[in-house]
């Protein structure tokens, strides 16, 4: 769900036009859902809706806008129930066509949804893309994804995910000795190309994400999964370790760190950057490091910042 | 909004005399007293602004002089606002959408996706079996992204600066852009490169400033089929590109090269298309790869070595 910002004028009024469509189309919708499909809060909803009732067709030669020219709602029924229903409408019923930037925005979706084995066929994807083609006023930039072929592993995942059973798989977690594991598979994420199951773990008897690159031997098992139902939690929140990590780098280095920051606590001062984070495993720091080059040092904890002083020297010594 | 419901009401158009003193806004200003230069202005205003919303308003001008804009019409034919009476989406194409719809992150493409998800399910909202069960997302980091992508819809040239690494300061780039490619996870510009007359592909975490829409356009035609060549020109590089390294077996480098890697006599063969992020990536498993060949990457992983471990107080 995004954040409910504020609405500006332009916005306000794109939101107008969908939103005559979107009430016909429901016949009669509380206000609850109707903000929720809008992203707003239920009282900009109620404004809007009120709105709606002094918007109509021109006075006719210096005569006021008689009431069947003018949009109207059904008062009672939105002041004592909260529910919206459109009596009177006087155009904008279809809804508009998709601007060239919501049909690219869909489009370069669609290319990474037609990344996961078994969900819609070619015929399917054909003839949406016709459809969103010809349903948007423009030509839409061209956002093309550059899709890995799907191997094995992913293939069964995605298979056991909608067959309902359990998998087992040897797994390789970064610097510790590989496992067996029996996994409920509840959710696969997708991001960067890289694909994460998350599931109910039988050997941890609780929920976690596992990287589908660190798999291997996987099977399906004949076990029904138990936990398939199972609310998954936010997969990022699953990483927050308990150690705690200060690195410091130029603030324009920033954007190379991406995600690594999402969680961190950001201090700039003249141009250096301090953040501190939780991390699952020092260990990891060290990567980190050693990819940005000198431009990203770690400070904090001292024994991560002496691993990545010997994880360099030892990389270095493998070319003397 | 009177505008627009007056606009598509009207089949021959309406005046701008008409529209200000009848629509609803314009009227009422009119009435107390407002100049007709200022009306105007906010005439000119509102059609720009709902113009920059898609929606298409229509100038029919004067036959005998189409300069002459004193006794122009103007309306919004419905044909060209209003989705095809003939396009309806299934209930499994509305599952898909609502899948692709949801990929984006926090940014500029995600309210777009969202805002076009909602127009379509205005059409009847179907889906009676949502996708569950899986998770895609694109995340989109790249300030550049926008201005790029409104600049190829428009097919105007842009300038920006562009930071190649090992280079002290960035310089400007005139580009015609052409389409906008994610790639191993970065996002990249495809276009024609004004200053070399040849296509280029950029890197748009390396555009450290902002991106500038300059007057001059292109013949959009320019654009058509340019997102293949873009992704075939990147497959050229990386099978020109690559790498022979000794992996450690059993190691994240291992594992993390393994999805790419051919085998070769003495270790494995692996493609890349930039050698300078190539080399970040194996500077980050320090012991677990050596590089064999070429020197070129070789120098660059040792150099990030050498420098990472000098910032942490030297080798022990």
């Amino acid at each position: 769900m995004t954040a409910r910002r504020p609405l500006v004028a332009t916005d306000r009024a794109a939101l107008m036009l969908q939103l005559v469509p979107y009430l016909i189309g429901k016949g009669e919708v509380s206000l609850a859902e109707a903000a929720d499909e809008f992203d707003v809060s239920p009282e900009q909803m109620r404004s809007m809706v009120e709105k709606l009732t002094v918007i109509g067709l021109p006075g006719d030669r210096g005569y006021w806008q008689m009431a069947n020219d003018l949009f109207d709602i059904d008062w009672d029924l939105l002041d004592e129930r909260d529910l919206i229903v459109i009596t009177n409408s006087v155009g904008l019923e279809r809804a508009p066509k998709l601007t060239a930037r919501e049909a690219a925005a869909l489009l370069a979706g669609l290319q990474l949804a037609r990344s996961i084995p078994g969900v819609g066929d070619t015929e399917l994807y054909a003839g949406l893309l016709a459809k969103l083609a010809r349903g948007a006023s423009g030509t839409p930039a061209e956002v093309i994804l550059a899709t890995e072929p799907v191997d094995a592993v992913r293939d069964l995942v995605s298979d056991a995910l909608r067959r309902g059973v359990a998998v087992s798989f040897t797994y390789k977690a970064p610097d510790a000795a590989p496992t067996t594991r029996t996994v409920d598979p509840v959710k696969v994420h997708i991001a960067s190309g890289q694909w994460y199951l998350q599931g109910w773990c039988h050997l941890r008897e609780a929920m976690r994400t596992f990287h589908l690159d660190r798999v291997s031997d996987l099977e399906l098992t004949g076990i029904p999964s138990t936990h398939a139902g199972e609310q998954a939690p936010d997969w990022f929140d699953t990483d927050a370790g308990d150690v705690v990590a200060r690195i410091r780098f130029a603030e324009d280095v920033a954007p190379l760190l991406g995600d690594y920051l999402d969680r961190a606590s950001i201090d700039t001062f003249e141009g250096v950057t301090i953040a501190t984070m939780r991390v699952a495993d020092e260990l990891s720091l060290r990567r980190l490091a050693a990819r940005r080059g000198g431009l990203v040092e770690v400070l904090e904890p001292a024994a991560a910042r002496r691993a990545v002083a010997e994880w360099a020297e030892a990389g270095l010594a493998q070319y003397r | 909004m009177n505008l627009v419901v007056a606009l598509i009401a009207t089949d021959q158009g309406l005046t701008k005399d008409t529209i200000l003193t009848s629509v609803a806004g314009y009227r009422e200003q009119s009435e107390s007293g407002a100049s007709k230069d200022a009306l105007e202005k906010m005439f000119e205003r509102d059609k720009e602004s709902l113009r920059g919303l898609g929606v298409p308003i229509e100038t029919i001008g004067d036959w005998a002089d189409p300069d002459d804009l004193r006794e122009a019409r103007y309306r919004v034919p419905s044909a060209e606002y209003e989705l095809p009476e003939d396009i309806e989406f299934t209930p499994a194409e509305q599952a898909l959408l609502t899948l692709a719809g949801g990929v984006w992150s926090e940014s500029s493409m995600s309210d777009d996706a969202r805002s076009g998800l909602r127009k379509i399910r205005a059409l009847g909202d179907l889906v009676d079996e949502p996708i569950i069960g899986f998770s895609p997302r694109l995340s989109l980091r790249d300030p550049a992204f926008p201005a790029l992508q409104q600049a190829i819809e428009s097919s105007r040239v842009v300038t920006f600066p562009y930071l190649k690494p090992g280079e002290g300061a960035p310089r400007t780039r005139r580009v015609q852009p052409l389409a906008l490619v994610e790639y191993e996870g970065r996002w990249h510009v495809f276009g024609i490169d004004l200053d070399v007359h040849a296509d280029r592909t950029f890197l748009l975490a390396r555009v450290v400033g902002p991106v500038a829409l300059t007057r001059a356009s292109f013949d959009p035609a320019l654009r058509e089929g340019a997102g293949e060549r873009a992704l075939a020109g990147l497959d050229a590089v990386a099978e020109r590109n690559s790498a022979l390294l000794e992996v450690n077996p059993g190691t994240e480098a291992a594992l993390r090269l393994a999805r790419r890697a051919q085998p070769a006599e003495q270790g494995i063969r692996v493609p890349y298309v930039d050698v300078h992020i190539f080399a970040d990536e194996l500077a980050s498993y320090g012991p677990e790869v050596r590089v064999v060949e070429p020197v070129d990457l070789r120098d660059r992983v040792i150099d990030r070595l050498a420098a990472t471990r000098d910032l942490h107080g030297g080798a022990a």
